[in-house]
């Protein structure tokens, strides 16, 4: 019985509440949940362009060999409404990326963390445009 | 005795003028400024952004219940509350890791692993504010967007069968055969008239200006703008001009702006749906308070859905809110990467 109510009161609760599913892109259509990476580079350009931003990183693999990334980030009119701007993001700064890479093989990935070497997340809060994410 | 019964009277009266004064205050319409030229005055910038969240369609378990209990809007603050801890995380950890049996973006057996999930970082969309609105549909009484119609079930089928020749790759979202089998609004192209102000969990701002004879009405989902005459001077577009937004009139009744949509193209769509060329669309904005604006819009379409249905929800004037351009196709790599993707599962399979 008591496992009935609570499969009852989960059914309502997943049910009442929409997690938004309005999202512009079908992602999983472009990367593949297969294929994670952990990926350490440093920033070498910010495309801040519709619909969604790009990060471009230049990754030093294990035997010293670097290859460029361009890593997918959110759309930017948000990040600028929160005071971000393509210049909170310079050139040289190291970010950690962990994500999927791109279906077709090539060097593009998306993922929910995205960090400074510190741990601490790209563009949160904040809404003073003064204020540097780092 | 006498004195007894009239102060009894008395205090009752007030207690009536209690209950009652605020039910008249909360009856009485909010009257709008008006322009120099005397039209309602509805300019500003109205995002609707604190909807979001609120679902489209009603659970079926509520039924006509348009309203939330206590009890259930509790539920919704909880839920808000624990996304907002999610979101504010300041490093990855345990709380910020997604969720498979969550659902929703990023936490589906698709799009999450480990505790990572596809897509950028979610942190980054905007988030609404609880209310108790059960669905954005509030008519049907059911808040469910009624079925097609036996003829707009054949239509879509037909269009499919017609494109293509053989099966398509079904992969997440769909077919990627071509730039064809992508959305309208992955393509850039538009969202459509209701998507278009429908609220998401990114550039959900919408700005009226007016001038004498003209309403305009701008949404920053891919950069929408209609230029709506609202002095009755100009009738409708000929009927063989046809458009993915439509064409729209105007007029005021008392203090609301209704506007009548047609003359749309034979691609467009509403929720998903591609529309007839009988579709009307009726949308109605009226100002409840200085900073509310109720909006409604009711589909019409006898050909595509078998009854009319509405969808109503406030907005909320924001005067710090800021439309930015949003040119969606500039950087619109999705295509090349769904499309390549699906070319290189193709070729895996093919092995």
């Amino acid at each position: 019985m008591r496992t009935t109510v609570w499969i009852a009161a989960s059914l309502l609760y997943t049910t009442l509440y929409t997690i938004p599913s309005w999202a512009h892109h079908a992602f999983a259509a472009e990367f593949d949940i297969k294929k994670p990476v952990k990926l350490q580079g440093t920033v070498t350009k910010m495309e801040w362009i519709n619909p969604h931003a790009w990060i471009h990183i230049d990754v030093k693999g294990p035997d010293g060999k670097v290859t460029s990334w361009m890593v997918e980030g959110g759309t930017p009119n948000i990040l600028l409404r929160r005071g971000f701007t393509k210049q909170s993001l310079q050139e040289g700064t190291v970010v950690v990326v962990e994500g999927y890479q791109a279906k077709n093989g090539e060097n593009r990935a998306n993922g929910s963390n995205i960090t400074f070497t510190d741990g601490k997340r790209l563009f949160l809060g904040g809404s003073n445009p003064d204020e540097k994410p780092q | 005795m006498m004195k007894g019964a009239m102060l009894l009277r008395l205090l009752t009266s007030i207690g009536l003028l209690a209950i009652l004064a605020p039910l008249a205050a909360q009856q009485k319409p909010w009257t709008p400024p008006k322009t120099p030229w005397g039209d309602p005055d509805l300019q500003g910038v109205w995002p609707g952004t604190e909807m979001v969240g609120t679902p489209l369609q009603r659970d079926p378990s509520l039924g006509t219940r348009a309203v939330l209990t206590d009890q259930e809007f509790a539920q919704r603050v909880e839920r808000a509350k624990k996304q907002a801890d999610v979101d504010s995380q300041e490093t990855v950890n345990e709380t910020t890791k997604c969720d498979p049996t969550r659902g929703g973006l990023g936490n589906t057996q698709t799009t999450c692993s480990n505790g990572v999930s596809i897509g950028p970082p979610l942190y980054w969309d905007d988030r609404g504010k609880p209310n108790r609105q059960a669905s954005l549909v509030v008519d049907p009484p059911d808040g469910r967007i009624p079925p097609l119609t036996a003829e707009a079930q054949k239509t879509a089928t037909d269009r499919g069968a017609s494109r293509r020749a053989r099966p398509c790759t079904r992969t997440a979202g769909g077919c990627h055969d071509s730039w064809e089998d992508e959305s309208l609004w992955d393509r850039c192209i538009t969202r459509g008239l209701l998507g278009s102000i429908l609220p998401s969990t990114y550039n959900d701002g919408n700005q009226i200006l007016q001038a004498p004879g003209v309403v305009v009405l701008r949404n920053e989902m891919i950069h929408e703008t209609r230029i709506i005459p609202v002095d009755g001077s100009r009738p409708h577009v000929n009927a063989g001009i046809r458009t993915w937004m439509g064409d729209s009139r105007g007029h005021w009744e008392g203090n609301t702006l209704v506007v009548e949509t047609t003359n749309f193209n034979d691609q467009t769509q509403i929720n998903n749906a591609t529309v007839s060329d009988s579709a009307r669309v009726i949308e109605r904005f009226t100002r409840t308070g200085a900073n509310t604006l109720s909006y409604r819009i009711t589909v019409e379409d006898p050909k595509t859905w078998t009854k009319p249905w509405s969808v109503e929800f406030p907005l909320k004037r924001d005067g710090e809110y800021r439309l930015y351009e949003y040119a969606c196709h500039e950087g619109n790599y999705y295509m090349y990467n769904a499309l390549t993707g699906a070319r290189a599962e193709e070729r895996k399979e093919a092995q």
